[in-house]
């Protein structure tokens, strides 16, 4: 007997239809939370974002409830999680990423959302008013610096900068660096030794620190410092043999060896240089202008600092580039691009952008921000003035789209160590990067065909 | 059929009979059958769980271990057993094998011998007994990742206490975490977790008879002799298993990523070598280098390892483990 409109049903079919109902509503649901955004433009939407906690802070996500009427769910960032959603294919609205080598990896594997035609439209983020910071997130297939843009950097500084504590100069004796003029990396790692203080073995004043953001990004400055360049043109190889990128190597492994600030070999525990130089046991950290936002914010420590140029290396040539570029980028299964790019603006050309820039915590990535930078205290214009002549130096040093950066940290610091513990020679230790480096290259140039 | 004809459970009409069938030619359920279903029934959300939670990723990393799959790249490919074969010519997957099998060695021997010596000690009539049983369990319940950073603050070179109290007395301070001492670090933390052992030991010893005891010391026998012969023997069982988690959690330990000081997906290739074991080769190949093909064959040769370990102490230790079971239990 076939139950038919208007009949009563059996008590096996309604069970039977009652638990077909619960398993599309089961899977309804299931369809819902993986679903993160509405995908209609317009206000009242929900914007997922993958973000760091320092990224947007709680009161940010409530801010832009009020201003832009979106509304902002933020996911820890992770790696792993990342791909876990975009492989099941609800990726985040918005995705932190570094720029410098985040943008030439995701682009080169076609995940990115190209965001020239939302650029080209958007009053708020004008091309022009793009600092050329913005054009890490640039990559044309290539080479990374130019094609479309992928996304945009919410500060930048200028990583192979330093600061100093003319305190501990002042105790060691040791002369001041200049502050338009670049010392040599000989010479700053001379003043690191003579910096140095120690005690029954331990490191009382960590004389300087040098380690760039991540290690691949500061060789690849390092070896542009000395001439030449990492990696080769087509990005499909590294060669740590050229003259200028063994020089690179050798100093930084001499660096390590001297152990006057932290390394692989010698880890700092605070895993980054400001509670250190906070505390007055770091004499020189290869920061850029990011750090004085930590610096302003002490009072005695901010008229001991200055901030200093990119060292070169004698018969190199001047360049301070951008290591980082952290910002956002928007995947390209994104479901939700009207509003995410909507966020996208506010959170890099209005109100969080706003007060990033008069915070110090970097130098704003629009132009039109940049007389928001503090200047009020005479250390602040001191440091200033010395920012302002680096950003004449400013280059974007392309990064190969092959491997992560992590990839290839991870694989100098499984090599490396050995060589700055002086049980493997400068020549050896690039000799394995290249072999180890290269087979990582390989297998990424495989995958992205 | 309409819900009016739908037979009421109990009712005795002789449409319900017609409907259900006599009981003569219903199928009987035996009792056993009715065992078989209750246990099926009862077990089933943990068979679920065990199919969805662990079958199901194993079956899909088995099938990984076979690509060249990334997480992202769209152009993966099947390379057969060639994830496997590289994994042999691999020293890196060797040498952290080796280490991996070292530390087992001396982890759990240590980890055993100080959680039973703990546990023969609480078990003692002392004042107070209840407190030290608590002092000396709190440690294990401390999360791994507070240990990591407790380890990290206690060890660091040059401002952790441990060479604050090395520099008292006039010697140079030590580089705790890095190598060779940072595998004394790594073993300290897994002893620092004895109070595990301790409490599974305390239950074992607790169900030792008291009346073999007292016996033995009528005969004459001494402490040692009576801890040998009648305390191990009856504690076996209780040792064995501690053994076998042992090995097993040994292998997978994460300890040295969390005494690392970058603990960073890349950051766990600059572990000190000492401490670089299996799983943190394998962690490095998932998600610093990005072969997840790669990695998924590393742990599938660790499970196999790890069956065929434990398939060897069950083997050697057949002789001398001592199962007091209750006779009527067997049937």
């Amino acid at each position: 007997m076939h139950p038919h409109a208007g009949a009563s049903l059996s008590r096996r079919r309604f069970l039977a239809l009652s638990a077909a109902g619960a398993a599309t509503g089961a899977a309804a649901l299931n369809g819902c939370a993986m679903q993160v955004s509405s995908g209609v433009s317009g206000g009242g939407e929900t914007v997922t974002l993958m973000v760091k906690p320092d990224d947007i802070s709680p009161e940010l996500v409530k801010q832009a409830q009020k201003d832009i009427g979106v509304k902002i769910v933020t996911v820890r960032y992770d790696i792993t999680k990342l791909i876990g959603m975009m492989t099941n294919g609800a990726p985040p609205d918005l995705v932190r990423g570094v720029g410098a080598t985040d943008a030439p990896y995701f682009a080169a594997r076609d995940v990115m959302e190209d965001l020239d035609p939302y650029f080209a439209r958007s009053s708020v983020l004008r091309p022009d008013d793009l600092d050329p910071v913005n054009d890490l997130w640039r990559y044309d297939g290539r080479t990374q610096g130019k094609g479309p843009r992928y996304g945009m950097a919410k500060d930048f500084s200028q990583d192979s900068m330093f600061w100093y504590n003319t305190g501990l100069f002042d105790k060691a004796g040791v002369d001041y660096p200049p502050e338009t003029e670049p010392v040599t990396f000989e010479e700053w790692l001379e003043n690191a030794e003579r910096l140095t203080r120690r005690k029954n073995g331990q490191t009382t004043v960590f004389g300087g620190s040098y380690n760039g953001v991540l290690t691949p990004n500061l060789l690849a400055s390092l070896t542009a410092a000395a001439g030449g360049s990492l990696f080769t043109e087509d990005f499909s190889r590294i060669d740590f043999t050229t003259p200028e990128a063994r020089k690179a190597l050798t100093w930084y492994i001499e660096y390590g060896r001297a152990k006057v600030g932290p390394s692989i070999v010698q880890p700092d525990p605070n895993t980054w240089d400001g509670p250190t130089f906070q505390a007055n046991r770091m004499a020189m950290s290869n920061s850029g202008y990011w750090l004085g936002g930590l610096i302003n914010s002490d009072k005695k420590l901010a008229p001991l600092a200055r901030l200093a140029p990119a060292p070169v290396f004698e018969g190199g040539q001047r360049v301070s580039p951008c290591q980082a570029g952290t910002g956002l980028w928007m995947p390209k299964k994104a479901r939700n691009k009207d509003a995410a790019w909507r966020v996208f603006e506010w959170f890099f050309g209005e109100g969080p952008a706003k007060a990033r820039a008069s915070s110090g915590w970097g130098i704003p990535t629009l132009k039109s921000l940049r007389p928001l930078m503090p200047a009020q205290e005479d250390y602040q214009k001191r440091v200033l003035k010395v920012q302002n002549a680096e950003l004449k130096h400013f280059s974007v040093i392309a990064y190969t789209p092959y491997a992560t950066a992590d990839s290839l940290y991870a694989l100098f610091n499984q090599e490396a160590p050995a060589a700055m513990n002086g049980r493997m020679s400068v020549d050896a230790l690039a000799g394995r990067l290249n072999s180890v480096m290269n087979e990582q290259l390989k297998r990424g140039k495989e995958q992205v065909g | 059929m309409t819900v009016d004809q739908i037979p009421v459970t109990g009712s005795t009409g002789p449409a319900a009979r017609a409907d259900r069938g006599t009981p003569a030619e219903r199928p009987r359920i035996s009792m056993t059958a009715r065992r078989h279903r209750a246990f099926y029934l009862f077990t089933s959300p943990w068979i679920i769980g065990f199919l969805l939670l662990t079958i199901v990723p194993m079956a899909y990393a088995l099938w990984l271990s076979f690509t060249t799959y990334d997480g992202i790249s769209p152009h993966w490919r099947y390379v057969g057993l060639g994830n496997y074969t590289e994994l042999f010519s691999d020293p890196q997957t060797w040498k952290s094998l080796g280490r991996t099998g070292l530390f087992a060695i001396t982890s759990v021997p240590l980890s055993i011998i100080a959680g039973l010596g703990l546990a023969v000690l609480v078990n003692r009539p002392i004042k107070a007994r209840g407190l030290f049983r608590t002092l000396l369990y709190l440690p294990a319940v401390v999360p791994p990742v507070g240990v990591g950073l407790t380890f990290k603050a206690l060890f660091d070179q040059n401002s952790g206490a441990a060479n604050g109290v090395i520099t008292i007395f006039g010697f140079d301070a030590l580089g705790w975490l890095a190598d060779p001492y940072a595998r004394y670090v790594l073993l300290m933390s897994v002893l620092w977790a004895a109070g595990n052992v301790m409490i599974i030991s305390l239950a074992g010893l607790q169900d030792v008879p008291r009346e073999l005891h007292e016996a033995a010391r009528i005969d004459g026998a001494s402490a040692w002799r009576t801890f040998r012969s009648i305390t191990v023997p009856l504690l076996s069982p209780v040792l064995l298993f501690q053994t076998v988690t042992g090995v097993i959690a040994s292998v997978q330990t994460i300890m040295p990523l969390l005494l690392s000081p970058d603990g960073t997906t890349a950051g766990v290739t600059a572990l000190p070598q000492s401490n670089y074991l299996y799983m943190m080769h394998v962690f490095s190949q998932y998600f610093a280098l990005g072969r997840y093909g790669y990695a998924s064959a590393l742990l599938w040769v660790l499970f196999v390892l790890i069956l065929i370990v434990t398939g060897l102490i069950f083997r050697f230790t057949s002789g001398v483990v001592f199962y007091n079971v209750d006779p009527e239990a067997k049937k």
